[in-house]
């Protein structure tokens, strides 16, 4: 297997190449490659042709260059056929069997048809090689069409290569080899998190965030188009008509959709099955359905109070980050007048735990000031907690904590520099 | 050691799948460490400029994979609530609204799935709500300790970038949950009297699973929010969970329980 040499050889090579990933064989006599391509295959240009148009669609989706780049995927399967013209490759090893252009990823090989047509000339040579390598080729195109007409393709997440319906068969797929050795191009790729509106060019990383209004137009498609048993991705996809959704996000979608539509007797998703929530309460007698029903109830109820909670955190959360960035802004502008007298004042504020009303009202005028530290912002003022909109029972936490405060406003010099308002026992480090 | 031991708590407690989902706190702490007790340096050195952009780079990383796998759960949780809503019209157009004809057992059957099957992902998607605020407390946390150990000004700025993240935007699942809340009362037999709850035992909770979860989950939310030394006015008020008489008292097979 020659290949496989020409993959430990290959890697520095192939994060040059990007969005082709073309790890194949590296040579020096690389650079002559396509030259001798285009004068002996002269039926090169005329698939080139038609991959190009058929890849330009998918282009349309690309907004720029660079993103192709971003297709680049560590996997990609070794791609031969017939069309390919081994003769005027002699100075490879083992060229026409090592194309190595393995590509599992639709856009990537049309992405490279593109580039070898349109972009021929901004490459390196290894580029230019390996854009002709992948662009002539019918076969490549038939794949191509097939693979957006089947549904059973492999979905976009496992990043595992498949086989292309018509390789030759003497091609070893190297999918093992070639993903750990390249993961930097992957890796480095941040996945591009897209709301459901905005174009998407880099359809492997990207996440749709579904709404229940998505949903529902990508059931009623697929309603339209026999069941879901029947619909195709791509017909899906056309019906919707949403900009921005690509074949990957209805594919996915669409496996999730049948899943949850055909084990409606079992319990729904796979975690359910392994967590029963009747089991969980052994003391009650489970015999009688009314008893199932009151453990439901029971859990139902649990379930309402951790999400009553939760909501409640997280406005907390919300206002304290709001209070914190107004106070911020503030401070800015203050800043540039009266540090000096801030600092003093500041000494007598530092009340970290204060919640209670009290310490509020005498301070109102004084938070303002507190902010003026040197670490502005991290010294958000009392008036958060002052809020009767605190939904906590307020009442009852001041009084808590005018109990539990360890009351020392005298606490001056140490707080000057030191972000965060902590009483002096600063080493105990929180958690 | 509290915040990470309660987070290693709940990650324990958590479902299966989601356990390695979590924010990396203990790693992010290590490296905030690391940070802290080299040689100082001063602002705008490239040294300093470099650390602290690992350590922004790695929190990125952390954010990724919340997002990632939130939206991924979401998804989840708009299919099956979409299918749990056709299943319930189904059985409701079979039989009618009076649980009576065809095969009055077979009803039974089919509404008690349904009523299973809402209260779990109705219990699912509260987690995962539960998961999102961990994670933001873990990272308002790693990022206030960055600050303090490291005279930085990270903080402020970074937070703000994740409340606009799309794990801590919960809006969705929300109002899924509320929607499920309302299902269930259409779906579970009217309540005739009042359940006495006395004599509550305590019910032990055994296994894993939802149920166990969330109470897990509610009681780490109360540890977490327990004043300490650190406590400032970026700190949640502790949690008060007011007493109500459904809940009886639980235990979990560890010897904690919730007081009631």
């Amino acid at each position: 297997m020659e290949a496989r040499p020409a993959f430990s050889i290959q890697r520095s090579g192939a994060k040059q190449l990007g969005n082709l990933g073309v790890s194949g064989v590296l040579s020096s006599s690389l650079p002559l490659v396509p030259t001798p391509l285009e004068e002996t295959c002269p039926k090169l240009p005329g698939s080139q042709q038609s991959s190009a148009n058929t890849a330009s669609l998918l282009m349309s989706q690309s907004s720029s260059p660079a993103l192709l780049q971003s297709t680049t995927s560590s996997h990609y399967i070794n791609e031969n056929s017939a069309s390919w013209c081994p003769e005027p490759l002699p100075g490879f090893l083992d060229f026409p069997t090592n194309t190595t252009i393995q590509n599992n990823q639709i856009e990537s090989n049309s992405c490279a048809g593109v580039m070898a047509s349109e972009e021929f000339g901004k490459r390196n040579d290894w580029q230019e090689w390996a854009d002709q390598l992948i662009t002539d080729d019918d076969a490549l195109t038939t794949n191509w069409n097939e693979l957006l007409a089947d549904t059973s393709v492999a979905d976009m997440e496992p990043k595992m290569a498949y086989q292309v319906p018509k390789p030759s068969s003497n091609i070893p797929v190297q999918h093992s080899q070639v993903h750990p050795q390249l993961p930097s191009p992957s890796a480095e790729i941040r996945p591009v998190l897209t709301p459901t509106s905005s174009a998407n060019s880099a359809p492997t990383k990207s996440r749709m965030r579904w709404t229940p209004e998505l949903h529902e137009a990508f059931v009623e498609a697929v309603n339209n188009l026999g069941g879901s048993e029947r619909a195709t991705p791509k017909g899906v996809l056309k019906l919707m008509k949403v900009e921005g959704l690509t074949i990957y996000h209805v594919k996915s979608h669409l496996q999730k959709y049948r899943t949850a539509r055909y084990r409606p007797e079992s319990s729904e998703g796979s975690s359910e099955k392994r967590l029963t929530s009747i089991d969980e309460i052994s003391s009650l007698d489970l015999k009688t359905g009314i008893e199932i029903t009151e453990a439901l109830q029971l859990q139902m109820e649990v379930q309402k109070r951790l999400h009553e909670q939760l909501e409640i955190q997280r406005n907390l959360q919300l206002r304290i980050e709001e209070q914190g960035r107004h106070l911020q802004m503030m401070f800015e502008k203050q800043c540039k007048s009266g540090i000096d007298v801030v600092k003093a004042a500041s000494s007598a504020l530092e009340n970290p735990s204060t919640l209670s009303s009290d310490a509020i009202q005498d301070a109102p005028a004084k938070t303002e000031l507190e902010t003026a530290q040197v670490d502005c912002g991290k010294t958000p003022t009392d008036t958060i907690f002052a809020s009767p909109a605190l939904e906590e029972g307020s009442q009852d936490l001041n009084r808590k904590h005018k109990v539990s405060q360890t009351e020392t406003p005298e606490n001056s010099e140490p707080y000057n520099t030191d972000s965060s308002l902590q009483p002096a026992k600063r080493s105990r480090a929180d958690a | 050691m509290k915040f990470g031991k309660r987070l290693k708590q709940q990650v324990q407690e958590t479902l299966p799948d989601w356990r390695d989902k979590f924010l990396s706190y203990k790693e992010l702490k290590k490296l905030v460490r690391l940070i802290s007790s080299a040689p100082p340096f001063l602002n705008g050195s490239s040294e300093y400029g470099k650390s602290e952009a690992e350590f922004v780079r790695l929190l990125n990383s952390e954010i990724d994979k919340f997002n990632a796998f939130f939206m991924e759960q979401e998804e989840d949780f708009i299919i099956r609530h979409e299918a749990l809503k056709q299943r319930i019209q189904k059985v409701i157009d079979t039989w009618g609204a009076s649980a009576s004809q065809p095969s009055e057992a077979e009803y039974k059957e089919r509404m008690g799935k349904i009523r299973k099957d809402i209260v779990n992902l109705h219990g699912e998607m509260v987690l995962l709500e539960n998961y999102s605020n961990i994670n933001y407390t873990g990272l308002a946390k790693i990022l206030k300790k960055y600050d303090k150990r490291t005279g930085g000004l990270l903080r402020l700025a970074f937070i703000q970038k994740v409340l606009e993240e799309p794990f801590f935007i919960t809006d969705l699942v929300s109002k899924l949950v509320k929607q499920c809340e309302n299902m269930i009362d259409s779906v579970f037999p009217a309540e005739e009297e009042e359940k006495e709850n006395e004599g509550r035992e305590t019910i032990t909770v055994a296994g894993k699973g939802i149920l166990r979860n969330a109470i897990a989950a509610l009681m780490t939310m109360k540890e977490i929010r327990r004043g300490s030394s650190t406590y400032s006015h970026f700190s949640l008020p502790p949690l008060n969970l007011t007493e109500s008489d459904l809940i009886p008292s639980f235990q979990l097979n560890s010897p904690i329980s919730v007081a009631r």
